[in-house]
Formats: structure tokens, C-alpha cells, sequence
């Protein structure tokens, strides 16, 4: 199921995520489903804690992966409702959420994403989410009033 | 102006009758300068103020189009007493009838005729249209209404159609569909060269039916039609698939205008859409094809299809419009010899994400639910330019090992990437381009450019990615651990 190739560049991206100083995430091997994820607590600059996973598609790195926060859930605005609830939403840079509810994060749509970007960029577009997600619950502006539209890297 | 004389619209009648009958009268029509009217006049008879009408001015004979392959397999039985019954398409009202085995186009009417050899149909014909194979006395050159019969011997078919009165005779062509076909090439594109070349066309869209169509008219033999979609009413205004159609599958429309265009063509369809799931599938089709065109709208498929056309070593061509076709470009890959799809958006992101929103598939994948996105497909006539120039490139890539006029081409369109312009769209950075009338040397619109650019030695598909990332980021590529074991938390 999982080629050569794409192992290979799986403990490229673990090793990128090393040397990037991003060592609060990992990547790992479900062995009980032979599915690979990535994962790990980001900590804000407000020191708050959020839970990121990224499941690797089969189509990886081809297949755009998709970033859920699955930590805290559920994720509210600042209004007190359900991040969630929105779908696919561009105030707050949201896709699909996954079925039991958790956010899915916007990082590359699939028409821009391409098997040049690495692992530890979307998880720093995660980052960025964050950051901004926190300026969103100060303020009560939209997310997308803090974050650029993700572009092509 | 008319007349109302009995003898006159007599004469009128018989006149007529001759004429549709095409033999010869004892009164002829004319037209009379002074009347401003067609009159009869007798055989002989001269009107100076008249112009005459022969019977090729009244030439309102039905045509009977006939299938000379079809009738050359069913000799046997057409010279069977009784004839045999074969299957005609009516159109525009009795003006011609098609054989239907010359083609595989759905519409138009249905009826029946009778064709025998030597006229053993003809006596007790159950049909109202008969055909009738009668052996030439003195053949010269084959005429279209003639026919070498397996015998060797040549034949005239006459055709008529009865009606109450009469038998109405009926222009007859015995077709000879592919040299018809093939004497059109001649020169160019010899006969036969391109029988077994095979092309992969996946996306039947505009463009991509376009290009197959295309190919299928210069000869190419075999294709290979992937597509999941059906034609829809939205479709029809710039695919060419009709009004007719609406419903049916892409693949199967674009195969009947394929058998259309080329009876000898060899179609396998497969309704599939292009994804990790059906990786296995198009793998297989890449492997068994001299060249794949990739007509679809979307990021990932052209990734697959990048990877496989790789792995394969199989040329591929990425045929796509700008937004609302204000332009669009074509990138050939020659596998680890040009830039492939991966190096070409590393290298030209902003072009590579230039892309028409032609569906709601398309739209939707960049769309917000706080934010829609709407379909704005570009104008057919916009968008054939570029199916042209794929259907040109693919034809040069089939060629080049094989002797034809067009391969003294293959020097101009050595780059891997064309770009064209349509308009000079607002907010882009083509918009200050100069107007055509007045530019010799600058870039204009209507114009093609071929561009050059460098593989990319890092390119996940086609280059040492492992490596050139290492390198990057202070990496020994020797020492890549494995990936540990932990249950996935969700």
C-alpha cells in the first residue's frame, strides 16, 4: 500500500521536522490500520495548548493532507459557537470538519497543493491558525482579518 | 403572376415528371423573363426572353448513401434471390438517406430497403426503397454510384424510392469510407501510418474531446477514453457533444463521434475519475499507451497522472485555459528528459494555479461556504486554440519516429511550454500587452510562444528530492530513521 518512495519521504519530512525545531510534533505508524499520521500539542505565544493531526493520505505527497485540532473540542468563537458549525468557511479559515465534529484547518487547498510542500509547513500554517484564532477570540474579528488567503509556496 | 390555363399547368406537370424521372419530355420548363414565372414550352420551341432549366437547375433527387464495406461482406447474400433487407437513417424529410452501418450517430429517422444483385429484389420489393447492383456493360473509372463486387466485376446501383404513382429514381453513392478518408491525408499523414498509434485522453471536456476528435480525423487507430462525467445541458454550448446527448456518458459520446470521424478506430471507455483510488487502473492504461493528454481541471489528478506518465516513461500533454479562457497554455513532458508537471508548478506557480472554473467540481474545490466561487468557463471558440495546439504536439510526438511531411515541424515546437493569449485580460499581467495590429516584435495576443525552462534537479517527481532536501535543511540522507509505532489518537 505504502511505497518505497513515499516511506522514504516520510522520514524525510520526520527528519525536516527535527531540524526545523518543530520537535513538539512527530510523525508516526498506526500499525493496527498501516496509516501514518502527524501530530503533536502546539503551544500559542499565549501559551495556550492545541492538539494537531494530520492523517497522510495514501495520495501523499500528491494528496493534500488535511489538518484537524482535535484539542480543545469543541472549538468555539468567540460568540460561544461551535467553530464546527460553520463548515467551510472563509472568515475562519475552516474546511470540512471531521465527523465527530473536530475543525479541519485551511492550509493549502487541493488545486494549489503540490508534492513540493513539506509537512512542517503546514503544521507552521497550523501555527499561524492558532496565533490568529487567539487575536480572533480577543477581539472578536475574523480569523481572516489576521491571516493572509493561503497562497501557493 | 400565375396561370391558370389547364393546358399550361398540364404541360407544367409532365414537365416535371420528366424531369424527377430523369427522362426526356416532350415539353420543357423555362423561365420566362417577361412572366417573371416558369412556363412550359414545347420540345424545340425558342423564347427569346427565356432562360432554359435543365434538369440539373431541378436536381431535388433524394441521395442514398450506401456502405461499400457492408455490402461487400453481404455479397452472398444480396445476390441470394430476394436481395437483403438493410437498415437506412431518413433525414430532412426523404432529402437522403444515410446507410446506417456508415456510422454510429443515434438520431435521425429509421426505414428499411431492399438491395439485390442483378435485380432479384427488384419484381415483389417489400420495402419502399430499393437498391439494385447491375453489372456494367463497359466500365470505365469507378464512378461513385459503381461498385467492384468481390467478383471482381464492376456494378452500377440505381436506387428508387416508390410512391403512388411511380418509382422515383434516387442519386445512389457506394462509399468507400476509409480510402475517402485516408485520400485526404495523403501527403501529409500517409495511409495507415498512425493505425496503431494509441492515445490515452483522459477528461473529455471541451478541450479534451476536442483533441480526440482531432486525432481521430488525422488517423491516429486506437484510443483509450477516460472520464466519470456525463453530458449536461451546460456542457452542450461548447462541447461537441449535443442537445441530443444530454445525460449520456462523456466517454460514450465522444466514442460514437470518434466511429464517426473514423470507422476503423478502436475505442475502450472507462468511466472512471482520476485519483488515488484509481491509481491501479491508470497506471495500467499509461503503461499500454504512446502518449496520455490529461484534459482535467483539477490539481491532484494531474499529479497522478504526472507520476505514472514518469514511471511509465510515457510522453504526457497538460492541455488547460486560464480563467474564462482569456488565455491558456500546454505543457509536453518528455519524461526525465523535459520538465515534468511537478517541476513546471515549482517553476511557474502562478501560471500553473491560472486555471478556468469550466464546473462546480472546479469551483467547489476553491469555494467557501462564506465565499462562493462561480462557474465562469471561458468561450468555446477561446478554448480551441489550445485544444488545437495539444492535438498538434500529440500528432508530432507520433510521428517522430516515422516518415511524414510534418515531422520538418518538430524544430519549431521543441519547447516543453506554449503559452497563448486570447484577450489582454484586466488584472493580469498580460493586460498592458500591445495591440496585435500594431506589434511586430512584442508579445501579443493570438499569438503561440514557446518557452524553455529547467528541469528541477529537487523535483519530488522527477529529481533527487531526498537529496537536494538534505542538502536544504543540513540533512545526511544515510541516516533517516524510521518512522516509530503509536496508535493514532483519533
Amino acid at each position: 500500500m505504502w511505497t518505497a518512495k513515499q516511506l522514504e519521504r516520510l522520514r524525510l519530512e520526520s527528519a525536516i521536522l527535527i531540524q526545523a525545531g518543530l520537535t513538539q510534533f512527530s510523525i508516526n505508524h498506526d500499525a493496527s490500520r498501516n496509516s501514518y499520521y502527524a501530530s503533536g500539542y502546539a503551544t500559542s505565544s499565549s501559551g495556550k495548548r492545541y492538539f494537531l493531526y494530520i492523517p497522510v493520505p495514501n495520495g501523499f505527497p500528491n494528496e493534500r493532507p488535511p489538518m484537524y485540532l482535535t484539542d480543545p473540542h469543541p472549538l468555539l468563537m468567540r460568540d460561544g459557537t461551535r467553530i464546527s458549525s460553520l463548515g467551510v468557511s472563509h472568515i475562519m479559515h475552516t474546511l470540512d470538519p471531521y465527523p465527530n465534529g473536530m475543525i479541519q484547518l485551511c492550509h493549502w487547498r487541493q488545486n494549489k497543493w503540490h508534492a513540493k510542500i513539506y509537512l512542517y509547513q503546514v503544521l507552521l500554517k497550523g501555527l499561524l491558525w492558532i496565533e490568529a484564532y487567539e487575536q480572533h477570540l480577543e477581539t472578536g474579528r475574523p480569523l481572516a482579518d489576521f491571516v493572509l488567503t493561503m497562497s501557493e509556496a | 403572376m400565375g396561370t391558370n390555363d389547364p393546358q399550361q399547368q398540364s404541360m407544367i406537370r409532365e414537365a416535371m415528371k420528366s424531369i424527377a424521372e430523369r427522362r426526356p419530355g416532350r415539353t420543357k420548363l423555362v423561365y420566362d423573363k417577361t412572366k417573371r414565372t416558369i412556363v412550359a414550352v414545347a420540345e424545340g420551341a425558342a423564347i427569346p426572353t427565356a432562360l432554359n432549366i435543365t434538369a440539373e437547375d431541378a436536381d431535388m433527387f433524394a441521395v442514398l448513401s450506401l456502405s461499400a464495406k457492408w455490402i461487400r461482406a453481404h455479397w452472398k447474400d444480396l445476390s441470394a434471390a430476394g436481395g437483403m433487407k438493410l437498415e437506412l437513417v431518413t433525414w430532412d424529410e426523404g432529402d437522403a438517406y444515410t446507410h446506417q452501418e456508415l456510422g454510429v450517430h443515434p438520431t435521425g429517422q429509421r426505414t428499411q430497403a431492399v438491395a439485390s444483385v442483378a435485380g432479384k429484389g427488384e419484381e415483389h420489393c417489400p420495402t419502399p426503397i430499393g437498391v439494385s447492383f447491375r453489372q456494367l456493360e463497359s466500365p470505365a473509372s469507378l464512378r461513385d454510384c459503381e461498385f467492384e463486387g468481390p467478383d471482381g466485376v464492376r456494378y452500377l446501383a440505381q436506387a428508387w424510392k416508390s410512391n403512388a404513382d411511380a418509382k422515383e429514381p434516387m442519386d445512389v453513392e457506394v462509399v468507400e469510407v476509409v480510402s475517402a478518408l485516408d485520400a485526404r491525408r495523403k501527403g501529409l499523414i500517409e495511409n495507415n501510418v498512425l493505425s496503431q498509434s494509441s492515445v490515452l485522453c483522459i477528461g473529455l471536456g471541451t478541450g479534451g474531446a476536442y483533441i480526440a476528435t482531432e486525432l481521430a480525423k488525422c488517423g491516429v487507430g486506437r484510443f483509450v477514453l477516460v472520464d466519470h462525467d456525463r453530458l449536461s445541458a451546460g456542457n452542450v454550448v461548447r462541447h461537441p457533444g449535443g442537445l441530443s446527448e444530454i445525460g449520456r456518458l462523456k466517454v460514450n459520446v465522444i466514442r460514437d463521434l470518434l466511429l464517426e470521424k473514423n470507422p476503423d478506430v478502436h475505442v475502450t471507455r472507462h468511466p472512471i475519475s482520476v485519483g488515488p483510488e484509481s491509481e491501479s487502473a491508470i497506471r495500467e492504461l499509461i503503461q499500454a499507451t504512446d502518449v496520455v493528454v490529461c484534459g482535467t481541471d483539477n490539481r491532484l489528478s494531474k499529479l497522478l497522472i504526472n507520476k505514472l506518465c514518469l514511471e511509465a516513461n510515457t510522453v504526457a500533454l497538460y492541455g488547460g485555459a486560464f480563467r474564462r479562457a482569456y488565455g491558456g497554455q500546454v505543457l509536453r513532458v518528455r519524461p526525465h528528459v523535459s520538465p515534468c508537471h511537478q517541476c513546471f508548478i515549482s517553476a511557474m506557480p502562478e501560471e500553473a494555479g491560472d486555471v478556468e472554473i469550466g464546473s462546480q467540481a472546479s469551483a467547489d474545490e476553491i469555494a467557501y461556504s462564506d465565499r462562493p466561487v462561480p462557474v465562469e468557463p471561458g468561450l468555446s471558440l477561446d478554448v480551441l486554440p489550445i485544444a488545437n495546439m495539444v492535438a498538434k504536439l500529440v500528432l508530432l510526438e507520433l510521428l517522430k519516429d516515422k516518415e511524414s511531411t510534418l515531422n520538418v515541424l518538430q524544430r519549431d515546437f521543441e519547447a516543453p511550454w506554449y503559452l497563448w493569449l486570447n484577450r489582454p485580460e484586466a488584472g493580469t499581467k498580460y493586460s498592458d500587452w500591445p495591440p496585435l495590429s500594431e506589434s511586430m516584435d512584442e508579445m501579443t495576443i493570438n499569438r503561440w510562444y514557446g518557452i524553455h525552462f529547467e528541469r528541477d534537479s529537487g523535483c519530488p517527481a522527477c529529481g533527487d528530492f531526498t537529496t537536494a532536501s538534505a542538502v536544504a535543511y543540513g540533512i545526511d540522507p544515510s541516516t533517516l530513521a524510521d518512522i516509530p509505532s503509536a496508535p493514532s489518537p483519533i
